[in-house]
C-alpha cells in the first residue's frame, strides 16, 4: 500500500470513460475497434489487441474503406477488444473531439486515436489528413489548442488543423515579397524574420492552432516528396536527382 | 495597449499603425488583419560583444497577432514608466514605444563577473522602460515577489529578472564542506533587497 501521495489511484473500473485523465493523458472506453497511431497507447486495463493495420485488413475489409492513406498505413495500428485504453504523447496536450457528420483536417503527427466510424483521407496539403463523418478522435498539440475565426494567418509550424472552411492558400509576408521582387533574388541572407510564409484561411469556420511552433518530424515527409517526384519527366527526374546527389555530398 | 493573455503559453498583442510590436523571429504563431513582419536588423559588432542580440523583428501593419515560444511559459509585465531588467533570451515581445539598452549589470568588479557567470545571463542584460507591455518567457511560470526594504535570496537559475530600486548581489557559501562534496547544491545565492519586484521562475531549468 502505498501512503502520502496526494493523488486519485485509478483502476479499471475508476479510470475516466472517454475522457481526459489529466491534460496530458485520455482514456477510452474501448468496446470494440478504435484506430491508434503507432506508440500513442501508454497503459491498458483488459483483453485488448494492438494489431498492425495492414495485418487487420486481412481479416476485416472495412478498414481499407476507413483508412483512405497509403502514405500513413505504416504509422497505424488497430486496437481491438474491451478495457481502458490510455493513449498519451510524450506530454503533450491532449484533447478529444466530436465530429458530427462534419469534417476537420489535421496535422498527421498530431492525430493520435479515432474511431472507425470516422473516414480518414489524405489532404491536399502535405502531412494533413481529413478526418470525415461522425465519431470521436484525440489530437496533441504542444501546449493548450486555441481556436479561432477566419480570416486569419497562421504560422505552418503552429498550425493544428481546421475545420468546416476552406483549405488554406500561401501568403507571403508583404515586406519580405516586396523585397524578394525588387531585389530578384529569393535566399536574401539575414533579411528573414522566419515568418515570410503563412497559411491563410478564408471562408467560415474555425482554424485550431497550438500554443507553440514545435513540431514533431513527419515519418512520411521523404515517401510525400517522392510522390510528387512522379510528375517531373525523366529528363528532369534526373537534372533533380543529380542536385540532390550534390546537395548530399556537401 | 496592453498584452492580452490566450492561456498560460501564448499572449495576443494588438497591432495598429501607431503601436508596433518587437518580437522575437519566429514567435508569431498567426494573426488576423494585416500584419508585415520586418527582420530588425542592429548595430554590427555590438551583439557579438555583449551576448545581449537575440534576433527580433517587427510586426506593423493592423491587426491582432498571437506570439508564443517553444511551449514556455509567458508573464505579460506592464511598465509605467518604471524599468525591468531581464535577460535577451526571456523578452518573447514587447511594445515597440518602449526604450531598451543594454547595461552591465551592477557596477564592475569581480562578483559581479562570477554573479554573471553563476545566473548564466552573462555580465550583460537588458533594461527595458517606459510605458507598455512586456511579454517575458520563462520555464514553468513566473511568480513576483514584492520587496518593500527587506532582502530576499533567490537561486541563480530560477531568477527571471526585477523591477524597482532593487541591489542584486550573489553570495557564497562555499567552505570546506562543498569542497568535500556535501554541500546543499545550494552553494551560491541571490540576494535581492530594496523596493521593487523581483520575479521567480517555478523551476531551475535554464532554456
Amino acid at each position: 500500500m502505498i501512503s502520502g501521495i496526494d493523488a486519485t489511484v485509478y483502476d479499471a473500473q475508476s479510470l475516466p470513460s472517454n475522457d481526459n485523465v489529466n491534460a496530458y493523458a485520455f482514456s477510452i472506453d474501448l468496446d470494440g475497434e478504435w484506430f491508434t497511431s503507432k506508440g500513442a497507447m501508454i497503459a491498458y486495463y483488459g483483453a485488448i489487441e494492438l494489431s498492425g493495420l495492414s495485418a487487420y485488413a486481412s481479416h476485416a475489409a472495412w478498414v481499407a474503406a476507413r483508412f483512405s492513406s497509403p502514405l500513413y498505413a505504416q504509422e497505424w495500428v488497430v486496437a481491438s477488444g474491451r478495457g481502458k485504453l490510455v493513449i498519451g504523447d510524450r506530454g503533450n496536450d491532449i484533447n478529444s473531439y466530436d465530429l458530427d457528420n462534419g469534417n476537420l483536417t489535421i496535422k498527421q503527427t498530431n492525430l493520435l486515436a479515432f474511431e472507425t466510424a470516422l473516414e480518414l483521407k489524405q489532404s491536399i496539403i502535405p502531412g494533413f489528413v481529413t478526418l470525415i463523418g461522425t465519431g470521436k478522435f484525440l489530437a496533441s498539440s504542444n501546449g493548450p489548442v486555441i481556436f479561432v475565426e477566419p480570416p486569419f494567418r497562421a504560422d505552418p509550424d503552429a498550425l493544428l488543423g481546421w475545420a468546416d472552411c476552406p483549405s488554406p492558400s500561401i501568403h507571403y509576408d508583404y515586406h519580405w515579397m516586396s523585397q524578394s521582387l525588387s531585389a530578384g533574388v529569393h535566399a536574401m541572407f539575414g533579411r528573414e524574420s522566419g515568418e515570410e510564409r503563412q497559411y491563410d484561411f478564408t471562408g467560415a469556420g474555425t482554424v485550431l492552432l497550438q500554443s507553440s511552433e514545435v513540431t514533431r518530424h513527419d515519418p512520411a515527409l521523404a515517401r510525400i516528396v517522392e510522390q510528387h517526384t512522379h510528375l517531373l519527366t525523366a529528363a528532369a527526374a534526373g537534372v533533380l536527382g543529380h542536385k540532390l546527389i550534390a546537395r548530399s555530398q556537401e | 495597449m496592453a498584452f492580452e493573455s490566450v492561456n498560460s503559453k501564448v499572449v495576443r498583442a494588438q497591432i495598429s499603425q501607431q503601436g508596433a510590436v518587437l518580437a522575437r523571429r519566429g514567435a508569431m504563431l498567426g494573426y488576423d488583419g494585416n500584419v508585415s513582419f520586418r527582420p530588425l536588423a542592429h548595430a554590427p559588432g555590438a551583439g557579438m560583444i555583449t551576448g545581449e542580440s537575440n534576433k527580433m523583428m517587427a510586426s506593423e501593419g493592423s491587426g491582432s497577432v498571437l506570439y508564443g515560444y517553444r511551449g514556455l511559459y509567458v508573464t505579460v509585465i506592464v511598465l509605467t514608466g518604471d524599468s525591468l531588467s531581464v535577460e535577451a533570451d526571456r523578452i518573447l515581445a514587447h511594445d515597440a514605444s518602449l526604450q531598451t539598452s543594454v547595461e552591465m549589470i551592477a557596477q564592475g568588479g569581480v562578483r559581479s563577473a562570477v554573479r554573471g557567470a553563476m545566473t548564466g545571463q552573462g555580465l550583460f542584460t537588458t533594461r527595458i522602460s517606459g510605458h507598455g507591455s512586456v511579454a517575458v518567457l520563462s520555464h514553468g511560470g513566473t511568480f513576483p515577489l514584492q520587496l518593500s526594504g527587506q532582502t530576499v535570496g533567490v537561486d541563480p537559475q530560477a531568477y527571471v529578472g526585477h523591477s524597482g530600486a532593487l541591489q542584486v548581489d550573489l553570495k557564497s557559501s562555499v567552505g570546506m564542506r562543498h569542497l568535500v562534496g556535501r554541500g546543499s547544491g545550494e552553494a551560491f545565492q541571490l540576494h535581492v533587497s530594496g523596493h521593487g519586484t523581483v520575479y521567480v521562475q517555478a523551476s531551475e531549468e535554464k532554456f
